[in-house]
């Protein structure tokens, strides 16, 4: 769709814009000696047409869009050329058409003639006409790419943030909070060592999650250690029914990541897996380094009379955004469910703090 | 007053256990890691009174009290978890109360004051059954597996293994792997708690998962018959064949 036939007041500005050629036209005609009555019955008219006809530059701009390079403007140039010269020689045969209908109103007799005697004119001018079409229809589609670039910017923008706020407020899971704060409660009778130990491990993770929620990439090394906290506390709330085995390379630990992303992988093993276990069982974390990438893997046992998770979860697929986000098709998110188990696996490349 | 203490973590059946020793009329006749365990321990003790948690591994809280309330076992309930606050509110109306963790000693003993006006007032005032309690928590969204007392055995069909469902009478048949499974309930309130988009009414005795269709032929000018993917043909109505018209042409 043409952009300017998308809207009546579009259309109407760029009629007006061919208003003052019009005028221009008629003061031409006067100067070759034409009386005003016949320069304005042929212009106006003629003006109007050509208006009309001559939007189709733009599909023609479209079609040939310019590069960044000189290449391929030659061939460009032969198609404004020829269409030029086309369009030249409608819009003088349209003025011959105008002239032989309008010499049957009276005082316009003598205007065929005249027409005849400024073909050559008239022809250059449309051709001119054209080409400045062609430059305008150029300067309106790079103006509507860089209204969709913007917007889609914004949108991006707007998604990303989005996304990392959701992870954020996904961080503070009301559940885990709630159901830790009940275990202190349990503590704080039976065994207020331990009591205060959980305290003080709440208030780590706490402080470790309000901590990393303000910056956008961070080492492995602290996504370990806010797990580390999580988990402690975790296995506190599940006795026995949590294991947790770490598998870490020392040489992945520098390697930086996008925020908060092993953390609902973590969480996920625990809720999905564990939490949905009357034995529990071991949850493995393992991080290590293969040719300049680090494999970021967490498995969990699960229940086997469940049926296998279709797709991933809202939170799972946020990780996979955020890390494709980040590292593009550098980064690989792998999500395998068997019968008894769940494995999560993030590969990226290792890049670390300069 | 005999009670049962169900929750999957040791520390908050603790918590419970602790609050209890102030009324010495409360007596725990045992404490369930799990649903499984509560049913056995609700058959062997008759509690008065349960305490229950909601999230818990096989079995959820609202299963657990569906199960017992087709034993005919209607204990006091009050449930004990740390699930939306918003979901349970909706609780009091139904003459249950509810535990938020953590929670004070004052709302615990509040809650067991309720339970036990509750118990004397039994006869008079009928709890609302597990599966309206259940589907007010979820607040309209619709189930994901249903469970059933088979003799001494529970099954529970997770809605993608279930392949269509048969009224008979006050009963529904559940058809699932291959398997036929019968539980007290009938297909109009069955068919509420499922997802319409999933589970579709295409007969007056018949719910169909949709996954499970192949393709419906009309036999006669008024008979059609839904093709399953193992072979079985099911009866659709008019109705029935309306409805998956519907949810073909939205589609």
């Amino acid at each position: 769709m043409h952009p300017l036939l998308a809207s009546r007041a579009r259309l109407g500005t760029y009629l007006l814009g061919w208003v003052p050629i019009a005028l221009m036209l008629t003061g031409l005609a006067r100067s070759l000696g034409w009386s005003w009555r016949e320069g304005a019955a042929l212009a106006l008219p003629l003006c109007l047409l050509a208006a009309l006809l001559y939007l189709s530059a733009w599909f023609l701009c479209r079609a040939l869009p310019l590069g960044r390079s000189v290449e391929g403007l030659s061939t460009h140039a032969m198609a404004w050329g020829t269409a030029a010269l086309l369009m030249g020689g409608l819009w003088s045969g349209l003025a011959w058409l105008l002239a032989r209908m309008l010499a049957f109103l009276p005082g316009l007799d003598a205007l065929p003639q005249r027409v005849g005697a400024g073909l050559p004119v008239l022809t250059g001018l449309g051709i001119l006409l054209y080409l400045a079409a062609v430059a305008f229809s150029y300067l309106l589609l790079a103006l509507d790419r860089a209204l969709v670039a913007e917007r889609k910017g914004a949108e991006l923008q707007l998604l990303a943030q989005e996304s990392e706020l959701k992870a954020l407020r996904a961080q503070l899971n009301p559940h885990f909070l709630f159901n830790s704060l009940n275990s202190l409660s349990a503590l704080t009778a039976v065994d207020p060592a331990r009591a205060r130990e959980m305290c003080v491990l709440l208030a780590d993770f706490l402080r470790r999650s309000l901590g990393l929620g303000e910056r956008r990439l961070v080492p492995l090394r602290e996504e370990l250690d806010l797990a580390r906290a999580y988990l402690a506390i975790e296995q506190i709330r599940f006795g026995t029914r949590l294991q947790v085995d770490w598998q870490i390379d020392p040489a992945a630990e520098p390697a930086l990541l996008p925020t908060l992303l092993l953390q609902p992988l973590v969480e996920n093993a625990i809720k999905h897996g564990i939490a949905a276990l009357p034995e529990g069982g071991t949850l493995c974390v393992a991080a290590e380094v293969l040719e300049g990438h680090v494999l970021l893997r967490v498995e969990n046992p699960r229940d086997e009379d469940a049926p296998c998770p279709q797709g991933l979860g809202l939170g799972l697929n946020q990780v996979r955004q955020r890390l494709l986000g980040r590292f593009g098709s550098r980064a690989r998110f792998e999500a395998l469910a068997t019968e008894t188990r769940h494995r999560i696996t993030l590969v990226f490349p290792l890049e670390v703090e300069p | 007053m005999k009670a049962l203490i169900i929750d999957d973590e040791d520390l908050a059946r603790a918590v419970v256990r602790e609050h209890l020793l102030a009324h010495p009329d409360v007596e725990v006749a045992a404490e369930c890691a799990n649903g499984f365990e509560a049913l056995k321990a609700a058959a062997l003790h008759q509690p008065d009174l349960i305490f229950l948690d909601i999230q818990m591994p096989k079995l959820d809280g609202f299963e657990v009290l569906e199960l017992l309330e087709a034993e005919g076992k209607r204990p006091a309930v009050v449930f004990v978890t740390a699930y939306d606050q918003h979901a349970l509110r909706a609780f009091e109306a139904h003459a249950v109360d509810y535990l938020l963790k953590p929670f004070s000693k004052e709302r615990f003993d509040a809650a067991l004051d309720k339970a036990r006006a509750l118990q004397a007032a039994r006869p008079v005032v009928a709890p609302t059954a597990a599966a309206e309690l259940a589907s007010t928590a979820r607040q309209g969204k619709p189930l994901e597996r249903i469970v059933v007392k088979d003799g001494p055995k529970v099954t529970v069909v997770h809605l993608d293994r279930l392949d269509w469902v048969q009224a008979q009478d006050d009963y529904v048949l559940l058809r699932t792997e291959a398997k036929n499974l019968l539980k007290q309930q009938t297909l109009a309130s069955l068919e509420t708690q499922l997802d319409p988009n999933r589970f579709i009414r295409i007969h007056r005795s018949y719910l169909l998962n949709l996954d499970r269709l192949v393709r419906v032929e009309q036999d006669s000018k008024e008979h059609r018959d839904a093709i399953l993917r193992d072979g079985t043909r099911l009866p659709v109505s008019r109705a029935g064949y309306q409805r998956l018209r519907e949810l073909w042409e939205g589609a």
